[in-house]
């Protein structure tokens, strides 16, 4: 971001200081909620116990990193927003993390800003020095308010960051060779939604895709057990197989604690299947990935692959 | 082969003199390895290259705390075995820099990469490359330096190991490892090996201050492995026993045998005795005088002694007779002589001398003879080491370890003294003396008195290079011997070490790791400071090629002080063969044993053509003893066969 930070300076913006980055800002969160999902094992929702012991299945991990800050502002309140985005797949070699292949790793550094805002002139400037990505829509008009130019600059790189997931996810699912393991959901990931490779593992839970009458079945899952499969289906995303599966025993925490809902191509969802990548899971419990905030529903393969990505963009 | 990369952060920077890297688990580094890194060229295109020497290593994983280990393993350690991904783990490694190239500008150590040292880059780490030239090569083996399945020979500079740019050798390490005693005798070997023609002749002295530790040099080794060979061959050094050594000891307090543990027969051809006379011991009285016994008063009567008395025909009018002092025996008829004509006169001084001074003096030197008995004797004889014949690559062992401790300082310091002299004079035979003294604390110890032997050590420590003297000292704890004895040692071998003497003052200079390597060494195992190293550098050697001293007792074992008879028969023999038991019974036969043993001494100190005479020789003046003729069985009865008629 250095090089970016001079490219500022040389067009004129006023370069702010070292400030945090916007994902650590408060953000107002659209509310929790309930969704009804179509159950494909059965009528209903129900749990049951993984059947079998945890194995190990996971051939390599997926995940991606986002990081952005608002390096400088153009006169009129325009944020200038430095975004870094990095994902990768890190493949399992006995019982250590590598890298895969140089392409499964992708990496941008760009400047996030309204073009319309700035003007032509000033945006040629930008772009001769780095790269540059516009986050306004080309018929809206200004003002603009600058928090929400600030929102959308990291929207875009939210997005940027989903598609070099993506990417990453297309290619293992192409290329690869046995289970992936997706921070996050597979729904958006292109044609990885629809790859027996893929196996989405969603952390957060601001939609818990249950009725009423499942819901407390859902959350009373003790560590080991699993609800019956049901279809996650979205307008603007492929459909998959999902369940939830409670990885630890949430005792003193919370009832979502411990809890991921996993993700797999409709294709193949059979109960059994859904078992034994519930196994896998299952199987990734240790090591704790602690000191992550995170630990009681995140692999520590998952940790390791960001802490890859964190050291490829520091 | 690449093993690692240089790191360095705010918190732990990399400087000229130090920096880090970090390895692979499975990289063959640990403490004592010799690395290379090579950094981007400078300015000018030049190749920059770093060696240092790990001194320190570091582990850790990205785990916070144990306890979320614990955590992630629900208490059972068997469960954290199973898990399927291990944790990230960095090997962190702290190196010292040994040598820049270029040396200047003198930069921190850039971010490189490491490599692991192959046996040039070790020559020039260790600026070794300077002596091991072809046509200037001054280079003693030491050990050999290893990293993973590399072996690289190290060498010492004979320019700095046996002067005269620096010289002498410290060894410290815990008793009972074999480390010391056996490195000097390995390096020795080596010495002898290796030490260039150009430079001149070498010999050894070796004091064996205690057990049978140095009384098989000559002997073969009885367990030297296969490894061991491979390292003789590898640093050329021939596997093999002294072929030059010789042995001297005092008599025991008996006088019958020698007082050290060589004492079977099997190996009696090179032992020879140390016995000194009056003449050789007058000179170093002070040694065993102390400053109590040795006022000015007296100081000036023994010099008077040494002076006008020993070895000159002396008179004066109150004595009875001349005197011609050359023993303690004379020496005390001579005090005897003085003090009765000093009584009989009344007299309470004698040519400025007080009565009570000479009774001191007399009492103080008359008595050396007595404290070391077997060493010192009454009669004058003496058999001293070759002093003017040393032979090049001979070693000769002086085995003390049975001798009282004044007997000891006394041997010490006259030896010592009398190589000084003539390494001085160019007359002692070689042009460097290796001297090896075990339990240097004892001798040259960091408090408590200043002892005649302390100050030899120390003029051997400071000026001895020039002379060719060489001191090569060993002692468990180094903090415990003076500091300008260690301090002018130019080359330093550790052996394991005591984690307690470790902790004391002198050892602060090294990592804490390399301290705690020096407590676990194993056998064979050294570091060694040496001069041209910036850093100490860990070497194995081999086993000396020479029979232990434990293996030797077995083989050899001590004999029992033989009778009279037997002792003389078995000095003389090594003076010539035919002499047998029977003929030394007949010899001695009715003669006092102080007679039998000053014969004895004698002839042994003139080492005579026909050893026979000369021993017989020492009891003319006394009737000789005959055998019994065989008389005849009967006398003629008288009378009987003649005529005669008066006759019986």
């Amino acid at each position: 971001m250095r090089s970016v930070r001079r490219v500022l300076r040389t067009a004129g913006a006023a370069v702010a200081p070292s400030a945090p980055a916007l994902e650590t800002r408060p953000v107002v969160a659209e509310p929790p909620r309930l969704q009804r999902a179509e159950p494909l094992e059965g009528g209903e929702v129900r749990v049951r116990r993984v059947d079998g012991d945890p194995v190990v299945g996971v051939a390599a991990f997926l995940d991606g990193i986002q990081e952005s800050r608002v390096l400088a502002h153009w006169p009129g309140g325009i944020p200038l927003v430095g975004g870094t985005v990095a994902a990768t797949v890190r493949r399992r070699v006995g019982r250590t993390l590598v890298a895969w292949r140089p392409d499964a790793t992708r990496v941008e550094h760009a400047l996030f800003a309204p073009r319309a805002a700035l003007g032509d002139a000033v945006w040629r400037a930008l772009a001769d020095g780095c790269d540059v990505r516009d986050t306004g829509d080309p018929d809206e008009q200004g003002p603009w308010h600058p928090l929400e130019l600030t929102a959308r600059a990291l929207s875009a790189v939210q997005r940027r960051r989903e598609a070099a997931e993506t990417a990453c996810a297309e290619l293992w699912c192409a290329e690869g060779d046995g289970p992936l393991f997706v921070d996050g959901g597979i729904a958006s990931a292109g044609s990885a939604a629809h790859s027996p490779l893929a196996i989405g593992v969603v952390k957060s839970h601001r939609t818990l895709y249950v009725d009423g009458d499942a819901l407390p079945r859902v959350l009373g899952l003790a560590a080991g057990e699993r609800t019956t499969a049901f279809t996650v289906a979205s307008p603007r995303r492929a459909s998959v197989a999902s369940w939830y599966l409670r990885l630890r025993d949430p005792a003193a925490h919370d009832a979502l604690w411990g809890l991921v809902r996993v993700e797999v191509a409709l294709l193949g969802a059979t109960p059994d299947h859904c078992d034994l990548v519930s196994r896998w899971l299952l199987a990734e419990r240790q090591p704790v990935s602690l000191p992550d905030p995170r630990w009681g529903a995140m692999a520590y393969g998952i940790r390791l692959t960001e802490e890859y990505l964190r050291a490829l963009t520091r | 082969m690449s093993i690692g990369r240089v790191v360095a952060t705010e918190r732990r920077p990399n400087t000229p003199h130090e920096f880090h890297f970090w390895t692979a688990l499975g990289a063959p580094v640990g403490i004592g390895t010799i690395v290379r890194v090579e950094g981007p060229p400078t300015g000018d295109g030049q190749l920059v290259s770093i060696y240092g020497v790990v001194v320190e290593g570091f582990s850790y994983t990205d785990l916070q705390t144990p306890l979320h280990d614990v955590l992630g393993a629900d208490g059972d350690p068997a469960s954290a075995v199973r898990a399927p991904t291990d944790r990230t783990e960095i090997r962190l490694y702290t190196a010292h820099s040994l040598r820049h190239i270029p040396d200047e500008p003198r930069q921190p150590v850039p971010m490189g990469v490491v490599h692991l040292a192959t046996d040039a880059d070790v020559a020039i780490a260790l600026r070794m490359d300077g002596y091991l030239k072809d046509g200037q090569r001054t280079a003693i083996p030491v050990g050999i330096y290893r990293s993973g399945a590399m072996q690289s020979p190290v060498y010492l500079d004979a320019d700095f190991l046996l002067g005269p740019e620096a010289a002498h050798l410290n060894i410290s390490g815990v008793s009972g490892l074999a480390t010391k005693t056996s490195a000097v005798e390995w390096l020795l070997s080596s010495i002898f090996a290796h030490f260039p023609a150009q430079k001149g002749s070498v010999a050894a002295v070796c004091f064996n201050v205690k057990g049978p530790d140095l009384c098989f040099l000559d002997q073969p080794a009885s367990k030297l492995d296969e490894a061991d060979r491979a390292l003789y061959d590898a640093l050329g050094v021939p596997a093999a026993p002294f072929p030059d050594v010789e042995y001297f000891a005092p008599y025991t307090a008996r006088g019958y045998s020698l007082a050290t543990l060589r004492s079977n027969e099997a190996l009696s051809h090179n032992v020879r005795p140390l016995s000194w006379g009056l003449n050789e011991v007058l000179q170093y009285a002070e040694v065993l005088l102390n400053k109590d016994d040795v006022d000015a008063k007296a100081d000036a009567l023994i010099d008077f002694i040494r002076e006008r008395v020993v070895n000159n025909e002396f008179t004066d009018s109150i004595l009875e007779r001349a005197h011609t002092v050359r023993s303690f025996t004379d020496l005390e008829q001579w005090f005897r002589d003085v003090l009765r004509a000093m009584e009989g006169r009344n007299l309470e001084s004698w040519r400025t001398h007080h009565v009570a001074t000479i009774r001191k003096v007399r009492n103080r030197l008359t008595n050396i003879s007595t404290r070391c008995r077997g060493l010192v004797t009454d009669d004058g004889t003496a058999n001293d080491l070759p002093f003017g014949a040393f032979r090049d690559r001979a070693v000769y062992v002086i085995d003390v370890a049975s001798s009282e401790e004044d007997a000891q300082d006394l041997i010490f310091a006259r030896v010592v003294s009398q190589l000084r002299e003539q390494l001085e004079r160019r007359t002692l035979g070689v042009d460097h003396v290796v001297v090896f003294v075990d339990e240097l604390n004892k001798y040259a110890p960091s408090d408590g008195p200043d002892t005649y032997v302390r100050k030899m050590l120390l003029d051997i420590a400071e000026r001895g290079r020039y002379l060719g003297l060489v001191l090569f000292a060993a002692q468990q704890f180094r903090s415990q011997v003076h500091r300008r004895v260690v301090g002018n040692c130019g080359t330093a071998l550790f052996g394991r070490m005591d984690m307690d003497e470790l902790a004391t003052p002198g050892y602060a200079t090294l990592a804490p790791a390399t301290r705690i390597k020096l407590s676990t060494l194993d056998k064979g195992q050294l570091m060694v400071r040496h001069p041209h190293f910036a850093q100490p550098v860990f070497v194995r050697f081999p086993r000396p090629a020479v029979l232990g001293g434990r293996e030797g007792m077995e083989k050899f074992p001590a004999e029992p002080e033989p009778s009279l008879e037997v002792a003389v028969t078995r000095a003389l023999r090594t003076l010539d063969p035919s002499v047998t038991l029977e003929w030394v019974k007949q010899a001695i036969v009715a003669a006092p044993e102080d007679e039998v043993l000053r014969a004895r001494n004698r002839t042994l100190q003139a080492r005579p053509e026909d050893v026979k005479a000369c021993f017989r020789a020492q009891f003319r003046g006394r009737a000789k003893a005959e055998p019994v003729r065989d008389r005849p069985a009967s006398f003629p009865l008288a009378g009987s066969g003649n005529d005669d008629p008066y006759s019986f």
